[in-house]
């Protein structure tokens, strides 16, 4: 009886998930509300994590709950640490969740609702969450090793140092791109400058609370610095109302990159408890605080999604970024479908603290979803807005046109009607000079978010408060990001520095920590500037650029995951991995081709390069304009390089790899399983990890 | 007094030991607990040592992703 009534709730879920997924597939005329998003996307992931994570639990990876894991046998209360399921999730999910699940979602909205949501729930339920969910299973079963050394052991030395050479480009990209993200939200906005700048000092005065006054006290710190830093939200618009104190914070894009860039340095350079510890507690709240809110304002307000199912678009003229909606949809959105990154974090801290295999699950698979989701709320608060709101704020001045007229006109043409004095009045309203130009996602999902929460708490009254609220939260973790991003990335640089010059490789030597430190910033810091100065907007060379870089460690993480299970015996079952990585390999590789050599100049980097060289040669630019064109067209090749050896670089793992699974399928070589020994588990079936409060 | 329904402490109690869990609150009675420090003939590190090396360490490898 309870086995049929099981069986009767899975299928009304299911049949509810299929209506509502086909409602926001097939709607058309009447406006469509956000609360089928919600439904379709919980439904889909109830159906994906209660079928296909137990399939792959059960048949592919066949999860041994007898085993002892890495935390039982090498138990030190530091690196691994027994932890309660529920708390690692939380733990894997503050990691796994940073900007670009919202920032993705946000810039495919250009092709209307449906392809990025389809693909945030599909990509998720079979690659994504796949790839986190295996990769910490291998991970577990070989001690806590990470991508890099499993590559190393499992497919060949090349394998592993491609890994560590892909994981040093995406970091690059990555870092560039986010603080782009920050640039465009924060350029001519003095209450948003004020409100940043304040979490520094806050974050100061926290380091040094958890440093000398109550070390490792952080819930108290957080809560405090929490407080302060909505205090900063408040006192931004004192900031921006006060004639004399608002120039000071109103920045142009090229300063605010040159601030983010010593920001880097110093938060790389610096003791980690003085800033960047401190800044990662306010940010973890913060963003857990942020998300629930989101959700809960979404289920109450339950906005109208104006934005069509499909726009125009899609045919590869999109103004946020060129390029047709295959592949660039799937670029664009990586975070929250599938990410690369996230196999760094499945094989690093999650594994050394996981209690039992079986919990790999709900972690690995389970935390994907939630991402998944947070990325379908952005596509909904970026769909809930105007369509030429949005396409105001993300369309770069090149294509729109340099006046608030001209902009309206051509985005009306489009179909979209826009008045003007429509984006001054919301501008005021938010607190703001302007919100033309504003390219990178965040101050469109910032305005998205202080449109849902203003209808909850506050009214327009508060819009200007809610907005720079969902500013600093964004912006605070991206930062978040980019600081342990950099440094990170400096250990990186300083390990592949020391296999050239020893001493250069010991991470407390100064001299060491301040050139890697420098190098790590240059390299980010460049691909930051060119994209500051950039015509065509930035985000229009650099998002892309970065979702390849992402998806091709994604690619590198299946390669790696296909190739243990083969070595497993697992033939039967090869797909679950081969069949995302082959998706990402052709998705990539026809990205990386179009970015290369596509004939549109906005697309083709190559093709944007030859077209201003033309432009020079007919004589076309002012000669005080020279100098700078050839700046251009050399940053152009130089990304058309990058994408070339980002490509190769997955060209020769597949190709190392392949080689491996030719000599194990013919059998001319006996698969060597680099896996720790089996032990036994002596913990009890009910051990929970926690020894407070399970009683 | 009147005294809170186990039914409503209980829960409540196991939120507070799990948020202080995820945020790290509780890292330093993990570690004094585990069976490495306590089977160690070497003396147990001081609060403030013990923060300073956890998070020289847990920043030295990805911890925070895109």
């Amino acid at each position: 009886m309870k086995r049929a009534f099981g069986i009767a709730t899975w299928i009304v879920i299911a049949l509810l998930g299929a209506g509502a997924l086909g409602a926001i597939a097939l709607h058309r005329g009447e406006l469509l509300n956000a609360i089928w998003f919600v439904i379709a996307a919980v439904c889909c992931y109830l159906v994906a994590f209660r079928l296909y994570s137990a399939f792959v639990a059960a048949k592919v990876l066949a999860l041994d709950d007898t085993r002892a894991t890495p935390c039982e046998r090498h138990d030190d209360g530091r690196d691994f640490v027994p932890t309660n399921k529920w708390v690692l999730f939380g733990h894997h999910f503050a990691a796994i969740a940073g900007p670009g699940p919202l920032v993705g979602p946000t810039l495919a909205a250009q092709f209307g609702y449906l392809p990025g949501t389809l693909w945030l729930i599909a990509g998720a339920a079979f690659a994504g969450c796949v790839q986190d969910f295996v990769i910490l299973f291998c991970s577990i079963r070989r001690d806590g090793k990470s991508l890099g050394q499993m590559a190393r052991e499992e497919v060949s030395e090349r394998g592993g140092f491609i890994a560590q050479l892909a994981v040093l480009a995406i970091m690059t990209i990555l870092l560039a791109v986010i603080g782009l993200v920050v640039v465009n939200a924060l350029k001519s906005s003095p209450w948003a400058t004020f409100t940043l700048a304040m979490t520094i000092p806050i974050a100061i005065l926290l380091g040094l609370y958890l440093r000398f006054v109550r070390p490792g006290r952080v819930l108290e710190a957080s809560i405090m610095g929490v407080a302060l830093v909505l205090f900063a939200v408040v006192a931004g618009q004192w900031v921006a109302d006060s004639p004399s104190w608002s120039h000071v914070f109103t920045l142009s894009g090229v300063a605010l990159a040159f601030a983010i860039i010593i920001y880097g340095f110093a938060a790389s350079a610096l003791p980690v408890w003085l800033l960047l510890a401190p800044r990662d507690y306010l940010s973890a709240f913060i963003k857990a605080g942020a998300i629930f809110s989101l959700a809960a304002g979404i289920l109450l307000v339950r906005p109208q999604v104006l934005m069509p199912p499909l726009t125009h678009f899609v045919d590869g003229t999109g103004p946020v970024f060129a390029g047709k909606i295959f592949p660039f949809c799937f670029i664009t959105i990586a975070c929250g479908a599938i990410s690369g990154f996230h196999s760094l974090i499945s094989s690093g801290t999650t594994p050394k603290m996981i209690l039992r295999e079986g919990h790999a699950r709900l972690i690995g698979y389970g935390a994907m979803l939630l991402e998944s989701f947070v990325g379908v709320m952005a596509m909904v608060a970026a769909c809930a807005m105007t369509p030429g709101v949005y396409f105001a704020i993300n369309s770069p001045p090149s294509i729109v046109g340099a006046t608030a007229d001209a902009a309206a006109a051509t985005i009306s043409g489009w179909g979209y009607s826009l008045q003007p004095q429509t984006m001054t009045g919301l501008a005021h309203a938010v607190g703001e000079i302007t919100l033309w130009n504003r390219a990178g996602g965040a101050p469109s999902l910032a305005v998205g978010m202080a449109q849902i929460f203003s209808s909850t708490i506050g009214g327009p009254r508060l819009l200007s408060i809610w907005y720079h609220f969902a500013i600093m939260f964004e912006a605070l973790f991206i930062l978040t990001v980019l600081d342990a991003g950099t440094r990170v990335g400096r250990f990186i640089v300083q390990e592949l520095g020391g296999r050239v010059w020893k001493p250069f490789g010991r991470t407390g030597w100064m001299p060491g920590v301040l050139i890697s430190s420098a190098i790590i910033v240059a390299l980010w810091g460049y691909f930051l500037y060119q994209g500051v100065v950039d015509p065509l907007g930035g985000i229009n060379s650099l998002w892309p650029l970065f979702g390849i870089s992402n998806q091709l460690l994604a690619a590198v993480a299946l390669v790696v995951a296909t190739t243990i299970l083969m070595k497993m015996g697992r033939l039967r079952w090869i797909w679950v991995t081969l069949l995302p990585m082959a998706w990402l390999v052709v998705i990539t590789m026809t990205a990386s081709y179009q970015k290369i050599f596509h004939s549109n100049p906005r697309i083709g980097f190559l093709a944007y390069a030859n077209a201003l060289a033309a432009q020079i040669a007919a004589g076309k630019i002012p000669t005080e304009k020279i100098a700078e064109t050839q700046r251009l067209i050399f940053n152009q090749r130089l990304d058309a390089a990058v994408t070339a050896v980002l490509a190769s670089m997955i060209l020769v793992l597949i190709v190392e790899a392949l080689g491996q699974w030719y000599s194990i399928l013919s059998r001319r070589k006996q698969p060597v399983l680099h896996e720790s020994p089996y032990v036994a588990t002596k913990w009890a079936a009910d051990f929970t990890g926690a020894a407070h409060g399970d009683d | 007094m009147p005294r809170i329904p186990k039914s409503i402490s209980r829960p409540l109690r196991r939120f507070w030991y799990g948020l202080r869990e995820w945020c790290g609150d509780a890292a330093y009675e993990r570690y004094l607990r585990s069976p490495r420090t306590q089977s160690s003939s070497r003396p147990a590190l001081s609060p403030e040592e013990f923060y300073v090396q956890q998070l020289n360490r847990r920043y030295s490898r990805p911890n925070r992703c895109c």
